[in-house]
């Protein structure tokens, strides 16, 4: 019963943190949001049981990523008259459509009869967390999956960080 | 039998052509004229040492060099054969061609092009000898393309010219005409019996009506390459060229491509009995139109190149009457006298500076005492006056048009009603007076280029020529008297030494024998006095009117036959009716097919249209990216909106 | 009809589907290029959010690789190419911005035929 409560209100702050983000003009007032998106975010993780993803999300999304959108944001000084108006055209009306109808049918999807209702339900009972994998969602479990399953991807995304760090260095730079 | 060296007969004067060709240019003059005379002289030797090597035991030399291509079933090597009759011919061809490279390098040599010519000369050899040893239809053809080839580039020599560069033209295309029909037998004869090879075909049963077919369609080729009515057109123009050429292709060996193709083809013909009927018809009809035309010349070269069109008629007529043996035997005597007489020519134009004018000519006995002496054998030969090589050989082809019985059993029309055997006589009639015309012109030409009095400018001193071109003539002019012993009749020499020298003896069970019984057996003695009277009468005629009047004698036949002389003397106006009748609308044609076809309808829907096409859908795209960036993200929104429907709904 | 219970897979999917769709329409509507990478940050989060709903309810229970938590690994990967991208597309626009001095994506359309 908790869980439920307290899944529709991260659910709740989810979703009207990401609505601030997309329809709110200054783009600090988005980047804050999108802060406050991330913490909601978090909340649901830990509901899943994903507890180090949870923490990184933190860490790493809201504690790293939205800073440096905050500074560049900050960098360039955009006045209020520089932001410009929004314009509508047909195409964005389309876009927006289509935007709604993918959700849809995702939707539709997820809560459909093939869909699986509530998987690991036995007997009528719901299965708790004890009959998964040991320590799920904890840093050990984790890491024997990141070290033993996808090496490969691991060291490539550190390679890949590399690059992206020299290549932001570059691109950014006024005089190379 | 099967040997390794027949090869280099037709490859070393086509080395000797690659050296001249390529670095000739670059090389010390005499190199040039060693490369190409070494070249052709040891293909001779080569040649005469497997000509030494046929006796009762070798009938033949045989070499496959290579394979040249194989497609389906059909299977085409380049394989030479050396038998008695194309090594004889192999002989004549490397013989009378290494004499005649001899005398042009006297000839050619102030030519700036001299590198050139000897480089075609030797390519032609090469050519021809592909033509003469080659072992199956296809190879045969290629030395007869290769020899149409070099005439073009040699009769073009001096491509400078307009005139001379488009005679080269008209013998390539004439040529290319009756390649066609070549062509055509050929693919036949492939269809029908599944193979090219010669010895195949010759040793196969062929029914009359694909033998009739093929039979005249390669002898289609023939009138283009040997200058037949109707194809004769090109060969009074190709002497545009140097005259050593003339005397080569024109006279000795590529003319005589079609007659050597029928005599070695002769089991096919003799199965066509109605196209041998033809081909001596062909024959007549073109020996009596030339020499006709022969009689009205006053270019000296013109005259010559009649008369070879004439003594090609003479020729076919020997093969089309089923006497095949004659009809080599005059190409191989003609060989000699021709040649002899087309570098007599040579010499004299060589020594008056360019002249070729006959009136313009006259009393060259004093001044050219050699090139007189040779002209005079030669054209005894030629005309049969005395029993030189030529009076042998023509003789042997009338006597054999008399009496030849291939002719019995064809009938004029399919129901039967009236047989031909009159046309062997009639064939005989005209040959006859064909003779008479012969030694008619001939000795006009004679009587006006020699006796008399010189007739020419004063600013023109004739000399006679160099030692280098007046041996080749001697030579030729001994040739000429001691082909007699190859054309005696067996009757006089049976049971001789002599009699395995004469041709009839050499290449017995060559040839096919023709349909009908044995021709009967021609009194010598009546044949040889018809022959020499009329040679004697054309003699006397032209004694009378050219000897010491000179160029009055044409007056006085002008005087009499005005009209006739004066068509004559515009060859009959053959060349304007096919130029009214073929060339025009064919030019006609191809402006049209041009303008319309190519210019409007290629151009304008192909060539142009399809770019236009293009840039018009092009322009269409391009508005499908305007650099909105936002539009983008929209379509992509579409797309994904699209995949997951795909995915998710309809999985 | 216990939907009202959490819990259950469908509740954490549609709420990623909506969450996907925020981003998807800011990524369609906004000008800001600032605005429109935070957009695809919120679309990166969705689909976090999927891959762990999956890995903790999943299709096949009790499957032979079940001891290796790979929802939780490929999250791990999309953050780090997430911010990777983030820190790239931001010295983008910083540089764009330099010559241009606007951020707004529908004036950056020079890039057509």
């Amino acid at each position: 019963m908790a869980e439920a409560i307290l899944f529709y209100l991260f659910a709740a702050g989810v979703l009207v943190a990401g609505a601030q983000v997309i329809f709110r003009r200054n783009p600090i007032y988005g980047a804050l949001s999108l802060v406050g998106c991330f913490f909601f975010l978090s909340g649901v993780y830990v509901l899943l049981g994903a507890h180090l993803i949870a923490i990184l999300q933190v860490l790493v999304y809201a504690g790293a990523v939205m800073v440096l959108f905050v500074f560049v944001i900050m960098l360039l000084n955009l006045k209020d008259e520089e932001l410009g108006e929004q314009r509508i055209t047909a195409w964005k009306g389309i876009g927006l459509a289509a935007v709604m109808v993918a959700a849809g049918v995702i939707a539709w999807r997820a809560l459909g009869p093939a869909f699986p209702q509530g998987a690991l339900v036995q007997a009528g009972r719901r299965v708790d967390n004890a009959l998964l994998v040991a320590g799920f969602g904890g840093v050990k479990a984790v890491g024997r999956t990141l070290y033993l399953a996808s090496i490969l991807p691991f060291e490539v995304t550190s390679l890949l960080l590399l690059v992206a760090v020299v290549a932001a260095v570059v691109v950014a730079k006024g005089k190379i | 039998m099967e040997v390794s060296w027949l090869h280099l007969v037709p490859l070393l004067p086509l080395i000797g052509a690659a050296v001249c060709g390529l670095v000739g240019k670059w090389l010390p003059k005499g190199w040039v004229y060693a490369v190409a005379l070494a070249s052709v002289l040891l293909s001779f030797l080569v040649g005469l040492r497997a000509f030494l090597g046929l006796d009762e035991g070798v009938q033949l030399f045989h070499q496959l060099a290579f394979n040249w291509f194989s497609a389906g079933s059909l299977r085409v090597d380049m394989a030479f054969t050396f038998d008695r009759l194309s090594g004889a011919l192999t002989l004549v061809v490397t013989g009378v061609g290494f004499l005649i490279h001899v005398y042009s390098v006297g000839y050619m040599d102030e030519d700036p092009g001299y590198w050139r010519y000897f480089a075609y000369l030797n390519l032609f050899i090469a050519a021809m000898l592909t033509l003469v040893l080659g072992d199956n239809l296809v190879a045969m053809f290629v030395g007869w393309e290769g020899v149409g080839l070099c005439s073009y580039l040699l009769i073009g020599f001096w491509f400078t010219d307009e005139e001379k560069a488009s005679a080269g033209r008209k013998a390539f295309v004439v040529n290319r005409i009756g390649d066609f029909g070549f062509l055509i037998g050929i693919f036949i004869l492939f269809t029908q019996l599944g193979t090219v090879s010669i010895a195949q075909i010759n040793s196969a049963v062929i029914p009359l009506g694909v033998a009739s077919l093929a039979a005249l369609c390669l002898f289609i080729g023939a009138t283009g390459k040997s200058a037949q009515i109707p194809l004769y057109i090109w060969l009074p123009d190709a002497m545009a060229g140097p005259t050593p050429v003339s005397a080569l292709i024109h006279a000795a060996t590529m003319v005589t491509a079609g007659v050597y193709m029928v005599a070695r083809l002769s089991h096919l013909y003799v199965s066509a009995p109605g196209v041998m009927a033809a081909v001596a018809v062909v024959g007549t009809i073109t020996a009596i139109w030339s020499a006709l035309i022969a009689t009205s010349q006053n270019d000296i070269k013109k005259v010559l190149a009649y008369s070879t069109v004439s003594q090609l008629g003479f020729m076919f007529i020997g093969v089309g009457v089923g006497a095949f043996f004659a009809g080599t035997l005059h190409l191989i005597t003609h060989a000699f006298f021709k040649a002899c007489l087309f570098l007599g020519a040579g010499a004299v134009i060589h020594g008056l500076h360019g002249e070729q004018d006959l009136p313009r000519m006259g009393g060259l006995r004093k001044y050219m005492p050699s090139t007189r002496t040779t002209f005079l054998i030669a054209t005894i030969a030629i005309t049969g006056i005395l029993p030189l090589s030529g009076f042998f050989s023509k003789d042997e082809i009338l006597a054999q048009a008399l009496h030849t019985r291939a002719f019995s059993f064809l009938t004029l029309t399919p129901s039967g009603s009236m047989r031909l055997t009159w046309l062997g006589p009639l064939i005989y009639a005209v040959g006859s007076f064909v003779a008479f015309l012969t030694s008619f012109y001939m000795w006009r030409c004679y009587f006006l280029a020699f006796s008399g009095e010189y007739r020419g400018p004063e600013t023109v001193h004739p000399h006679e020529s160099p030692p280098v071109m007046t041996v080749p003539l001697w030579i030729l002019a001994g040739l000429s008297v001691v082909g007699l012993l190859l054309g005696l009749p067996p009757s006089w020499v049976h049971g001789t030494a002599l009699e395995h020298w004469t041709w009839e003896h050499f290449t017995e069970g060559v040839f096919a024998r023709p349909r009908g019984d044995a021709p009967g057996e021609f009194s010598p003695a009546l044949g040889f006095g018809i022959a020499l009277l009329v040679g004697w009468l054309g003699w006397a005629g032209s004694y009378a009117l050219y000897f010491k009047r000179g160029l009055l004698g044409d007056e006085m036949l002008s005087a009499r036959l005005g009209p006739v002389r004066r068509a004559l003397a515009n060859k009959l106006y053959v060349d304007e009716l096919y130029d009214r009748v073929i060339v025009r609308p064919l030019w006609a044609l191809a402006r049209g097919l041009w303008r319309v076809v190519d210019a409007t309808l290629i151009d304008g829907l192909f060539v142009n249209g399809i770019p236009a096409l293009i840039a018009w859908v092009s322009a269409m795209a391009r508005r499908f990216q305007n650099g909105d960036v936002q539009r983008y993200a929209a379509v992509t929104a579409l797309g994904v909106a699209a995949l997951l429907y795909v995915f998710l709904v309809r999985s | 009809m216990d939907f009202f219970h959490a819990h259950q897979a469908q509740h954490y999917l549609v709420l990623g589907a909506l969450l996907f769709a925020l981003g998807a329409a800011g990524v369609v509507l906004r000008r800001n290029a600032i605005i429109v990478l935070m957009s695809i940050e919120l679309m990166l989060n969705a689909v976090n959010l999927t891959f762990l709903a999956f890995a903790r309810f999943p299709l096949v229970p009790n499957s032979p690789m079940g001891s290796f938590l790979s929802g939780h690994a490929a999250v791990f990967f999309v953050i780090a190419t997430a911010a990777a991208e983030a820190a790239v597309g931001l010295a983008i626009i910083i540089a764009v911005f330099r010559s241009r001095t606007s951020v707004n994506v529908d004036e950056f359309d020079t890039l057509k035929l």
